[in-house]
């Protein structure tokens, strides 16, 4: 192949493009080499980046008598060229503007509300008729959907905590393929939801649910109490008050991060926390600190509510063992 | 030199080309999106749904090839336009080859 294209290639490339199949030959097929020749995508490109403006003017006549007139201009470029040349600005930045703003209303979302997953995907309607319904599968922090961009409507929806049951089918397809469908039962009914990845959607959604039940069941979704918290941090030459965020959650149990700090310092979950205790001694805030056993070694912390934390820090402990730290 | 369109399975060879010019497209299009995230005017949420889509393309684009078996025959039709270009651009870099290649057909 190589050599035939020395033959086509132009007459003083010859020799050169020779020495090169030699050299080729010669050496390891491992050897870096450098195409020199013009591509279609180098071609494009060059176009787009220096921009080619057409200005034509035609007449096609017959025995000399005009009956076709053609004028026609056009400029094509990167829209880079074109803006440094201040043509099209306006008009980039009112599709830039409206892509904005159509995709802030894309999905309705509540507003405490994450996307999950999406998935192409879609869900079997029974009424008014039987049929799939197609559009994209969003699995977020609070429910399942089909939601449709065009024209747009949501298909279908779920919440999590209304979900009781997930389980995979296998049906066969239109197409006489075995298909496997998630079947989602609500108090309204069992619904099937088609998904480009079934199995993966499945996995998630058990986690998702299970973890809004046990959020339920604990009495709330979010932290239980969150405020400033100091830290009396052991460092080498003493221990030191530390100024930071405490968040007690009936989840994530206890979490402590210093104001400047990347990731949480104190990280005790619920089931960790063995007693809390209030000693006495001077904080930054106060006479009175909460020591926390649990983890390797006792945390204690200061806040201006000491009573308060302690009550909560023994609710979620308490919550997670079934009996009740001391 | 002329363009070797696979004339035995008109479907095979119709896709390629649509295929093929596609991809030059997306080409043109990635060196332009470089252009424009190096210009530093979009925001971020922006280059990241260029690069999203861009990624989405491609992925579609190596499907579609992989799932119709036209890796080959697209490599090949594009390895021709190449050649068409190239020629066209040694010549418009250098006439006197052109004036030299025309009087050798003339003569």
């Amino acid at each position: 192949m190589a050599e035939s294209r020395v033959t086509t290639a132009p007459s003083h490339g010859q020799e050169r493009g020779q020495e090169l199949v030699h050299d080729r030959d010669r050496s390891s097929a491992m050897e870096p080499t450098r195409d020199l020749r013009a591509t279609l995508p180098d071609l494009l490109d060059v176009l787009l980046d220096k921009g080619v403006y057409l200005d034509l003017d035609l007449i096609v006549t017959v025995a000399d008598i005009p009956l076709i007139g053609v004028s026609l201009r056009a400029a094509i470029a990167g829209i880079d060229t074109m803006l440094e040349h201040g043509m099209m600005q306006q008009w980039d930045e009112q599709t830039r503007a409206w892509a904005r703003t159509s995709l802030a209303r894309r999905v309705p979302l509540h507003a405490d509300e994450d996307v999950v997953t999406r998935m192409a995907g879609g869900h079997r309607q029974d009424e008014p008729y039987d049929a799939w319904r197609l559009g994209t599968v969003y699995l977020t922090t609070r429910r399942l959907m089909v939601w449709r961009a065009e024209p747009r409507e949501l298909l279908w929806q779920a919440y999590l905590e209304e979900i009781t049951g997930v389980e995979l089918r296998s049906e066969r397809s239109a197409g006489g393929e075995e298909r496997s469908r998630l079947a989602v039962t609500t108090p309204a009914g069992t619904t099937l939801v088609s998904a480009a990845s079934p199995e993966g959607l499945a996995s998630l959604l058990r986690q998702n649910v299970a973890a809004t039940s046990k959020a339920i069941e604990s009495g709330s979704g979010g932290p239980a109490l969150q405020g400033a918290v100091w830290y009396l941090e052991d460092l080498a030459g003493g221990s030191a008050w530390r100024g930071g965020t405490g968040t007690l959650d009936w989840v994530e149990g206890l979490t402590w991060k210093g104001v400047r700090d990347a990731r949480p310092a104190v990280r005790l979950r619920p089931g960790d926390i063995r007693s809390v205790e209030l000693v006495r001694g001077r904080t930054p805030v106060g006479d009175e600190m909460l020591v926390v056993r649990g983890g390797t070694r006792p945390v204690r912390l200061a806040t201006r509510d000491t009573a308060l934390w302690a009550a909560s820090l023994r609710d979620v402990a308490g919550a997670a063992t079934g009996g009740g730290a001391t | 030199m002329t363009l070797r369109v696979d004339e035995t399975s008109l479907k095979n060879g119709l896709l390629t080309l649509v295929v093929t010019l596609v991809e030059i497209i997306q080409e043109a299009l990635e060196s332009q999106a470089v252009r424009r995230l190096e210009g530093g005017e979009l925001t971020e949420e922006e280059q990241e749904r260029l690069g999203q889509a861009l990624l989405d393309l491609d992925e579609a684009l190596e499907s579609i090839k992989a799932d119709h078996g036209l890796t080959t025959s697209v490599a090949d039709l594009r390895r021709g336009l190449d050649d068409v270009v190239n020629d066209v651009v040694d010549r418009l870099v250098n006439p006197a080859r052109w004036a030299d290649g025309t009087a050798g057909e003339g003569a």
